[in-house]
């Protein structure tokens, strides 16, 4: 290839004379990853000498040697919604609660997060500015953490799970939700302002009828994850079958622990199936 | 007679520091079918948005039938606006609202703020989209999605949803740019026919001098924001021509008519304004 350039007396392009590693940007990258690691290592203090690969093996074989008698009641005092089955009913409402409160407050708040609607004016464009850091700051604290804190407000239990997941989710969707407004055609909207409409009609006419797909694919999306986070939420005391589960795991009931496991796993799977299905069809 | 729009000494700085029109002043009388013609950037599409203030200019003034649309503010501004219609290159509908929503979105000027989100329009809201869109020969089409209609009948929507305004101004901002030649002749016959036959005032750039030349009735040249010339098309001789396209420029035909066959629009069985007795052949 050089010779092309050579021969006809131009200067040889460096993307044909540089090498693969020639590059020194290339070589300082290649260091600073193996020096981010070695450091790693060391600080975590990562020492396989200590593992057990027999006992886990143990465990692992209980784990699949299911327990059948957690899908139904086993004394007087409990009913369906103390077994594995009712349980994951639980789990999954946790997280549709939890999606819907997070939509009711992030959908509004949403447009005033969008810079193509609050642009040109400073108090408006204040408005979105102080929206998309709210966003940032509460979509920063886990699910888990805000859990933790609020057990004392709600107590154990399912209250505090869905306050947990509803708050987090907030900060998500709504940075979801302004992020599908900033990505419309801008084009309806101009062509309705022509029209002589107020600005809530062109949001009304021109905006909305684009947004209704992206939406719901996002809110699907959410609710999936929120299902999957409602198991966990209940290793902190935030209700559901991850109680249930943290429990059998501290009690070392594996058979147990492992059906309750592989309830999530199939519960997980068909969401996530399912979601995918019907935002495939959305867009 | 007094003008309809009156320009004065209109400039407009975008705030990147273009100077997109440069001490522009024009009268415009009822009936008149203007073509604006100039090279790209040379302040057409700012000009067009100056007139009902989807561009608020630096300085100058815009009158429209003797009220100062630079002053205007809130709800006039709103009325001025739906007096005047536009229509645009990329059309602008919401693509995948229906035409008919689309139709009927250009009566949002005229509707409360509540009605708009009630969503039931008024019987003769529905009539008139009905009788807009049989002029443009789309009726059959009326509640099929907006993007499922080729380039030439969305422009026709463009248009129906311009004249449910019943304005006495047409702004089209390079409406037939994205068309094919023939679908160009379709669409600029409609302009052609609202202008005659409703008497009313056509303002429209376009790319194509043959197409300035057979449709319009006067012909303004912008050149870096200023006009370069104002006259009849049939004064744009070689000499002016290249004042206002450079020395380089040539002129470029577009088909009209038998000498060249017209190639049929895709997705029309046959080329509507040849099936349509309200538009005269022309020639």
């Amino acid at each position: 290839m050089a010779e092309y350039f050579t021969a006809r007396g131009m200067p040889v392009p460096r993307e044909l004379t540089r090498g693969p590693l020639s590059d020194w940007r290339r070589n300082v990258t290649v260091i600073l990853t193996m020096a981010v690691l070695a450091i790693g290592f060391k600080i975590l203090d990562i020492d396989l000498s200590r593992s057990n690969p027999n006992y886990m093996g143990q465990v692992l074989l209980q784990l699949v040697q299911f327990d059948w008698s957690v899908m139904t009641p086993q004394s007087e005092f409990e009913t369906f919604w103390d077994t594995a089955g009712g349980l994951m009913i639980v789990t999954i409402f946790l997280g549709i609660m939890g999606t819907a409160f997070a939509l009711v407050v992030a959908l509004p708040l949403s447009f005033l997060g969008a810079r193509n609607i609050m642009a040109g004016n400073p108090i408006t464009n204040g408005i979105y500015v102080a929206v998309r850091l709210l966003f940032t700051i509460i979509r920063s604290i886990d699910v888990l953490i805000v859990c933790l804190i609020v057990l004392p407000l709600f107590g154990l239990g399912n209250a505090s799970g869905v306050f947990a997941l509803a708050f987090h989710n907030v900060g998500v969707m709504g940075k979801l939700y302004s992020e599908a407004i900033e990505g419309i055609d801008a084009g309806p909207a101009e062509a309705m302002t022509a029209t002589g409409a107020n600005r809530f009609q062109v949001i009304w006419a021109a905006i909305v009828p684009q947004l209704v797909n992206p939406f719901i694919s996002f809110t699907i999306y959410r609710l999936d994850t929120n299902v999957r986070l409602a198991n966990v939420i209940g290793l902190v005391g935030g209700g559901g079958i991850g109680v249930a589960l943290f429990q059998n795991i501290q009690l070392l009931r594996y058979h147990t622990a492992g059906t309750f496991i592989l309830l999530i796993v199939i519960t997980v799977a068909a969401m996530d199936f399912i979601s995918a299905q019907v935002r495939k069809r959305l867009v | 007679m007094a003008a309809l729009v009156s320009i004065r000494e209109l400039t407009k700085t975008y705030p990147t520091g273009t100077r997109a029109l440069d001490g522009v002043s024009l009268d415009f009388h009822k009936g008149e079918f203007v073509v604006l013609i100039g090279l790209s950037g040379s302040g057409k599409s700012t000009l067009l948005r100056c007139i009902n203030r989807l561009v608020d200019p630096t300085s100058g003034t815009v009158t429209f039938d003797g009220i100062d649309v630079t002053r205007a503010k809130g709800a006039e501004l709103r009325r001025i606006r739906r007096r005047i219609g536009m229509i645009f290159q990329q059309f602008n509908l919401v693509r995948r609202s229906s035409v008919f929503t689309n139709v009927l979105a250009g009566r949002l000027g005229y509707r409360t703020t509540w009605r708009t989100i009630a969503g039931r329009p008024s019987r003769d809201d529905v009539a008139l989209a009905f009788e807009n869109l049989g002029r443009v020969g789309i009726v059959e089409k009326a509640f099929g999605r907006a993007d499922a209609l080729s380039g030439g009948q969305q422009q026709r929507v463009g248009i129906a949803r311009a004249l449910m305004q019943r304005p006495e101004l047409m702004l089209a901002d390079e409406p037939v740019a994205s068309l094919d030649p023939a679908t160009s002749h379709s669409v600029m016959k409609y302009l052609e026919e609202i202008n005659k036959k409703d008497g009313i005032t056509v303002i429209c750039s376009l790319h194509f001098l043959s197409l300035a030349r057979r449709y319009g009735t006067r012909v303004i040249a912008l050149k870096a924001g200023k006009v370069a010339f104002d006259g009849r098309p049939a004064e744009i001789d070689d000499r002016r021509f290249k004042e206002i396209y450079g020395e380089d420029a040539v002129e470029v035909e577009i088909g009209l008519g038998p000498q060249a066959p017209v190639p049929v629009e895709a997705g029309d069985s046959v080329d509507a304004a040849a099936l349509d007795p309200r538009i005269p052949p022309d020639r």
